[in-house]
């Protein structure tokens, strides 16, 4: 399990990091977001030994990063492909096995191995600098895990991906969690991140806003989303006479067709909303919970969905 | 044995570069060009004369090792500079500091590879230099003493180089920095010492008791004699004129005050404080990648 806590970071007079808590459990694939400037990368060069923390610390199982073999358990992908210029393909895999350690057969034999593996086998002797740069990302990803680490992290990984490439970087990745690995990986594309993650933490202003299994994180987002109710033929105002008296309504915004009511309640309560609606002689053709999604409550938590909310509330509501 | 895998990688690159084997078939070009002259003129001059001037082929051996040096001295610099401001540039260097590799491997792995190259277009050049021998005046133990001076001054402006490329973070600006430091331990040192000594001769001059020849036998630049220490064209000129017996000591230049144990062993003492001036420029290259590789890029 890679566990961070109180993590702090100042340049200068900027605090990126303000006591940074993140725990990854082992083999998950954790996704990593957070607005620009939020501390994703800062997190992510202390994470593989590039930055110094102020404060705090990163843990792997017994192992305290900086100390001996730290670097032995984590693979790195950044944001960029660095480039050697008349190395081959080959040449570049060995290279960094060597830079690990692994020489010879042995390190031969891995790289064919990882370069199978990303599908590369068949360019092996071709110039790195002559690869497509999603090529160039796969071959990245295949050096970070030539000395067979625990955890990988990635920093945005499929940035500036053709949909092809994204899609063949996501197998992979899947791939590789089935093999037991643990990843983290830092992205803006949040609807990729909700499909692919286990795990999900959204950090904001250098601390970490929201962390869990996404599963269970969109599972609340859900049910503090608005339900939206469509009538067929008309009885808007008996409706809304109905809404306005219940306790778990808080607020309602009528939309062409649809009520849309935030409610408080469970589902239960929402089972005897609607019956109270259909009682009362109210057609219902629609009567459901908005879905939840990572972008909705990405937007709530850096503070972008509430300015939304107000503005639709004062323009439309009925109330 | 373990190579250290950034020398191994610079050696394939470069092997695989037009560079090296330009810079060799250009360089050897033109001694060969330079000897053969120098030979065709002592030929024709004991046509003339009957006379055979075993001197003038010393000339060739003169003309190979000070342009040897200045290209040691000036390439040298040019190679390194780039060293690690380009690897951060290629935005490499942040992935070899995640591996377990070292930040004296790479820096030493850079040195040495261009250290090693650079010491490839000396060697070449050897069978010129042995032409030397035909006639007799430099011995082998001549030929060893100047290309361990050779193998200092390279290592002084190489790692000069690598420092300064730790140091800044373009590879053109390291560059300029390499030179305006070379420059300035080359060209400055002589100033300095040229100054100290006009300085001296004047006040002497000036103060009445010591006149004329006897004053400017007193002056001297006095410690400033020292800092020509770190020039390594002072240790390369004192070396070829005791081989070449031509021109005047350069320490005497400068009024040397000797003898004492530092004019005495110059060579050995100047060598000395370079390679410790080597050492000093690796070690700061190394505390500022490990430095700058950590701090930069927020």
């Amino acid at each position: 399990m890679l566990e961070i806590r109180g993590l702090k970071k100042t340049f200068g007079k900027y605090q990126v990091l303000n006591g940074l808590d993140m725990t990854v459990p082992d083999g998950s694939l954790y996704g990593f977001v957070g607005p620009n400037g939020a501390g994703k990368t800062t997190t992510i060069k202390i994470m593989v030994g590039l930055l110094q923390a102020d404060g705090g610390s990163v843990r792997l199982g017994e192992t305290l990063s900086g100390a001996e073999g730290w670097k032995r358990h984590i693979g790195y992908v950044p944001d960029f492909f660095g480039v050697y210029d008349n190395l081959k393909v080959a040449e570049y895999m060995e290279f960094f096995a060597a830079c690990y350690g692994l020489e010879g057969l042995r390190a031969r034999k891995r790289c064919a191995a990882l370069l199978e593996q990303i599908g590369l086998e068949d360019k092996v002797d071709f110039y790195v600098e002559g690869l497509s740069k999603g090529m160039q990302q796969r071959l990245c990803l295949a050096r970070a895990l030539i000395h067979d680490p625990e955890v990988l992290i990635l920093d945005e990984p499929m940035a500036g991906l053709d949909p092809r490439t994204r899609f063949e970087f996501k197998e992979t990745l899947k791939d590789l969690r089935e093999q037991g690995k643990t990843i983290v990986m830092s992205s803006h594309v949040l609807s990729e991140l909700s499909e692919l993650c286990t795990d999900v933490g959204i950090m904001d202003q250098g601390r970490m806003a929201l962390t869990g299994n996404i599963r269970d994180i969109l599972s609340q987002v859900n049910s503090s989303n608005p339900i939206v109710i469509t009538l067929f033929g008309g009885g808007t105002d008996r409706a809304l006479n109905i809404l306005k008296s219940h306790p778990y309504v808080h607020t309602i915004t009528v939309k062409d067709q649809d009520i849309i009511v935030r409610f408080t309640g469970d589902r239960q309560d929402e089972a005897v909303l609607l019956q109270q609606l259909i009682d009362a002689g109210l057609l219902v053709s629609s009567f459901t919970r908005e879905q939840g999604s990572l972008e909705s409550l990405f937007m709530q938590i850096t503070g972008r969905e509430e300015e939304r909310t107000v503005l639709k509330y004062e323009n439309e509501s009925g109330l | 044995m373990k190579t250290n895998p950034v020398y191994r990688r610079e050696m394939m690159v470069s092997a695989r570069s037009l560079r090296m084997p330009l810079i060799i078939t250009v360089f050897n070009s033109i001694l060969a060009i330079v000897a053969l002259l120098n030979m065709y003129s002592n030929v024709m001059q004991v046509r003339l004369t009957a006379d055979v001037e075993y001197g003038s082929f010393l000339g060739i051996y003169e003309f190979v090792t000070v342009v040897e040096f200045i290209m040691l001295m000036f390439i040298m610099p040019a190679i390194t500079s780039g060293t690690i401001s380009g690897e951060r540039e290629r935005q490499t260097l942040d992935l070899m500091l995640t591996t377990e590799m070292k930040t004296w491997e790479i820096v030493v792995g850079k040195l040495a590879a261009a250290f090693v190259n650079m010491f490839l277009v000396v060697v070449s050049s050897f069978p010129l230099v042995a032409v030397v021998f035909v006639y007799g005046g430099i011995t082998g133990k001549d030929m060893l003493l100047m290309l361990i001076c050779l193998v200092v001054s390279a290592l002084f402006s190489g790692s000069l180089g690598i420092c300064c490329s730790s140091l800044f973070k373009r590879s053109t600006v390291s560059t300029v920095a390499a030179y305006a430091v070379l420059a300035l331990t080359v060209v400055g040192t002589y100033g300095v010492n040229s100054f100290a000594y006009s300085m001296a001769r004047m006040d002497l001059g000036q103060s009445g008791y010591m006149m004329g020849m006897i004053g400017e036998q007193a002056a001297s630049s006095g410690g400033f004699l020292y800092t020509l220490l770190v020039n390594p064209s002072v240790t390369f000129l004192l070396i070829l004129q005791d081989q070449t017996a031509t021109g005047n000591g350069i320490l005497e230049m400068y009024g040397n005050r000797g003898p004492n144990l530092v004019t005495d062993h110059w060579v050995a003492v100047s060598s000395g404080v370079q390679l410790a001036l080597s050492a000093l420029f690796v070690f700061i290259a190394i505390k500022m990648v490990r430095k700058r590789g950590i701090g930069r890029n927020a």
